[in-house]
């Protein structure tokens, strides 16, 4: 317990040492990140490759990406939960409230894990104990987090029930006798009950139906507002992330491809990736009778190409993509391409 | 013109232990030839049964299917396997629909040596073709599933369906399992072998973006039953039942300088076990009236190829436009 008070007060005198605002501001901080799984007698698959992107208080980040691309390896770097072996977090730091993540002790990140940072997880059929009820399951989080009796932490559990429209009555209620968008309710309820700085959501509505995914999202932003949480939130469509998010990060092959505020990366689309993507959606342009998709596939993590990861897929690919490595360029304040038709300042 | 499939009162009801589970309860439909009906609704509203129901795959427990204008409510063994020649289908999931212990060649073969078409070098020839069609590399001829992504197993799927050269095909939720640059790539592809092999299909969806882009009319249902059917275009642009409004509204909207104009719609999808005689949307719709309560409502014409299953579709279309 000692040490443990000790640590708040590292972070406390931290945030009064670090008076610039811009500082504290950031609850997330990864720098130049990288990932790889290396199982034994196998190529190394590089999943996550030197990404760094930072989260403000209150905040919500958008991570897009398709499968394979390195969202939920980020993620699971975040809370330190990346299987090992063969998981292998080779390179960078991850600084929340100032202090590197990757550093602290296993004991240190349990107290974080679910009080200070907490995760929804995509699939709720299976993210629940399927042998305990829900509410003694919320409880559990919140019994481990704060000292309270039982008591107390049924009452907290019960408001955690009401809050995401789950009637209290239900508190002993097996997890098989809820539907699906009811459990990511449990599950976003067990996320929230300790009020998370931040809050990682891991594609949390994809296994549900668009009206349920509707109320969800609806009910996440109002949580958000409520409780202050700055949210990650890590999906495939865009369009959540046109309602949902201030910041989008746009992955691909485990490098950030392109990033920035919601409008530049939605009005000023710069990456042939990101394009590809708006043009793969059927909705994107209403009067267009066939797709634009982005021909072949995300090459293998285990044997990427050199230079740009996408030289393979693009169209406007050029004999520079494959010589050397790119790097992001800012082509306006807050917006980075990783492409060589930004580098020169003619992008389009 | 004779439709190329015509449903009446269709119905699957399942004996389960709880009662009746009314699956498809008085479906009612026609498709031209070369059309595309697209089937939305959320999970549970019998959808996918009702692509099924169609095809014998399982069989109905009332009202007819049509088959150009023949009835194939009943058939038996000889004439369904002629039937199934017609008829196919591609499943929702790439990872789960095909024979782990198959190649591509195998998989796209077997229809063939089932039907007895053709063997040796034509049955080759056609199993390569396929393969150009849908687009697989004819060096992958002899891999197996696990070796290859969704969107190349999706493409096998396909090319089993269509081997031979069916007119009609029901695509299960086809793309929903692969990402959206694959997606966008099986879709397109879709289109154009419906364009050349002059195909009709009924494509079933969750995803309403989908279901507009390719369908020619679209059938909304709930809880086994029709609630709204009419073109894409007007369906999307006039949209007169409030389960159909309330669901399009659910979309998240891509434009981020347009205020989203999101139609809540409380609680889900009640017990299609046993349901009542009455509006099956009554208990979460917010215009519900008590007779919406005890009276069942009808699919009508509400204006020309334009039916909506609400009692009170007028007052309600009136109420918006005097808004």
């Amino acid at each position: 317990m000692a040490y443990l008070n000790l640590d708040r007060l590292r972070r406390w005198t931290f945030k009064v040492k670090g008076n610039d605002m811009s500082d504290t501001e950031k609850i997330l901080s990864i720098k130049d990140l990288t990932v790889h799984y290396l199982p034994p007698e196998e190529p190394a698959c590089k999943a996550v490759n030197g990404v760094s992107f930072d989260i403000r208080k209150g905040e919500t980040l958008g991570l897009v990406g398709e499968t394979g691309a390195g969202k939920t390896t980020i993620a699971l770097s975040i809370l330190r939960l990346v299987q090992s072996p063969p998981g292998k977090i080779l390179s960078g730091s991850i600084e929340f409230n100032g202090e590197n993540l990757l550093e602290a002790s296993e004991a240190h990140m349990r107290k974080i894990r679910g009080s200070e940072i907490s995760m929804i997880f995509q699939d709720p059929m299976t993210a629940l104990n399927p042998i305990d009820s829900v509410g003694d399951q919320i409880a559990e989080v919140v019994h481990l987090h704060s000292k309270c009796s039982r008591a107390e932490a049924r009452i907290k559990v019960e408001e955690m029930l009401e809050l995401v429209g789950i009637d209290k009555s239900r508190y002993k209620d097996y997890p098989h006798q809820f539907s699906g968008g009811m459990k990511q309710r449990v599950i976003i309820a067990m996320a929230l009950a300790c009020s998370p700085e931040l809050l990682i959501a891991d594609e949390p509505t994809t296994a549900l139906d668009v009206t349920i995914q509707a109320q969800v999202l609806d009910m996440m932003n109002d949580l958000k507002k409520k409780l202050g949480s700055s949210v990650l939130l890590i999906t495939h469509d865009l369009g959540i992330v046109a309602e949902m998010c201030d910041k989008v990060v746009v992955m691909y092959a485990g490098q950030v491809v392109e990033m920035g505020d919601k409008r530049s990366i939605f009005k000023h689309t710069s990456h042939p990736y990101t394009k590809g993507l708006f043009g793969s959606l059927p909705g994107a342009f209403p009067d267009s009778d066939r797709l634009k998709p982005i021909k072949g596939l995300m090459p293998d993590p285990a044997a990427l190409p050199a230079g740009c990861k996408f030289a393979d897929r693009c169209e406007f690919c050029t004999e520079q993509c494959r010589a050397r490595e790119i790097g992001l360029t800012e082509v306006s304040e807050g917006h980075y391409v990783r492409c060589v038709l930004a580098e020169g300042g003619n992008h389009h | 013109m004779t439709p190329l499939l015509e449903v009446e009162r269709l119905e699957k009801f399942f004996d389960v232990s709880a009662g009746t589970l009314h699956a498809v309860d008085g479906v009612s439909f026609k498709i031209n030839q070369g059309e595309t009906l697209g089937v939305v609704g959320e999970s549970g509203c019998g959808k996918s049964t009702l692509g099924r129901v169609v095809l014998h795959l399982l069989e109905s427990t009332g009202g007819t299917i049509k088959f150009k204008g023949e009835d194939i409510t009943h058939v038996n063994r000889t004439k369904l396997s002629e039937l199934r020649r017609k008829m196919q289908i591609i499943f929702q999931d790439p990872f789960a629909s095909l024979n782990p212990r198959m190649t591509i060649f195998q998989t796209l073969a077997e229809p063939l040596v089932i039907a007895d078409i053709c063997k040796g070098a034509e049955l080759e020839e056609k199993v390569y073709k396929m393969m150009d069609t849908v687009g697989l590399a004819r060096r992958l001829v002899n891999t197996y599933p696990h070796e290859l992504d969704g969107g190349r197993r999706q493409r096998i799927g396909i090319g089993r369906a269509l081997i031979l050269e069916p007119e009609f095909i029901v695509c299960d939720e086809p793309v929903s399992a692969l990402d959206v640059s694959i997606q966008a790539q099986v879709i397109n592809l879709l289109l154009d072998i419906q364009r050349d092999m002059k195909l009709t299909y009924i494509f079933v969806t969750h995803d309403l973006s989908v279901a507009k882009f390719i369908s020619t009319n679209i059938m909304v249902m709930y809880l086994g039953q029709v609630v709204e059917f009419a073109s894409a275009k007007e369906l999307f642009d006039h949209p007169v039942h409030p389960y159909s409004k309330a669901l399009l509204s659910a979309i998240p909207n891509l434009d981020i300088d347009q205020e989203s104009r999101r139609i809540p719609i409380q609680g889900e999808v009640t017990s299609p076990i046993n349901p009542k005689r009455r509006c099956r949307f009554a208990t979460r719709c917010r215009y519900a009236k008590e007779t919406c309560m005890d009276s069942e409502p009808v699919l009508k014409e509400y204006s020309p190829g334009h039916f909506v299953s609400c009692l009170y579709a007028e007052e309600l279309d009136q109420d918006k436009k005097r808004v």
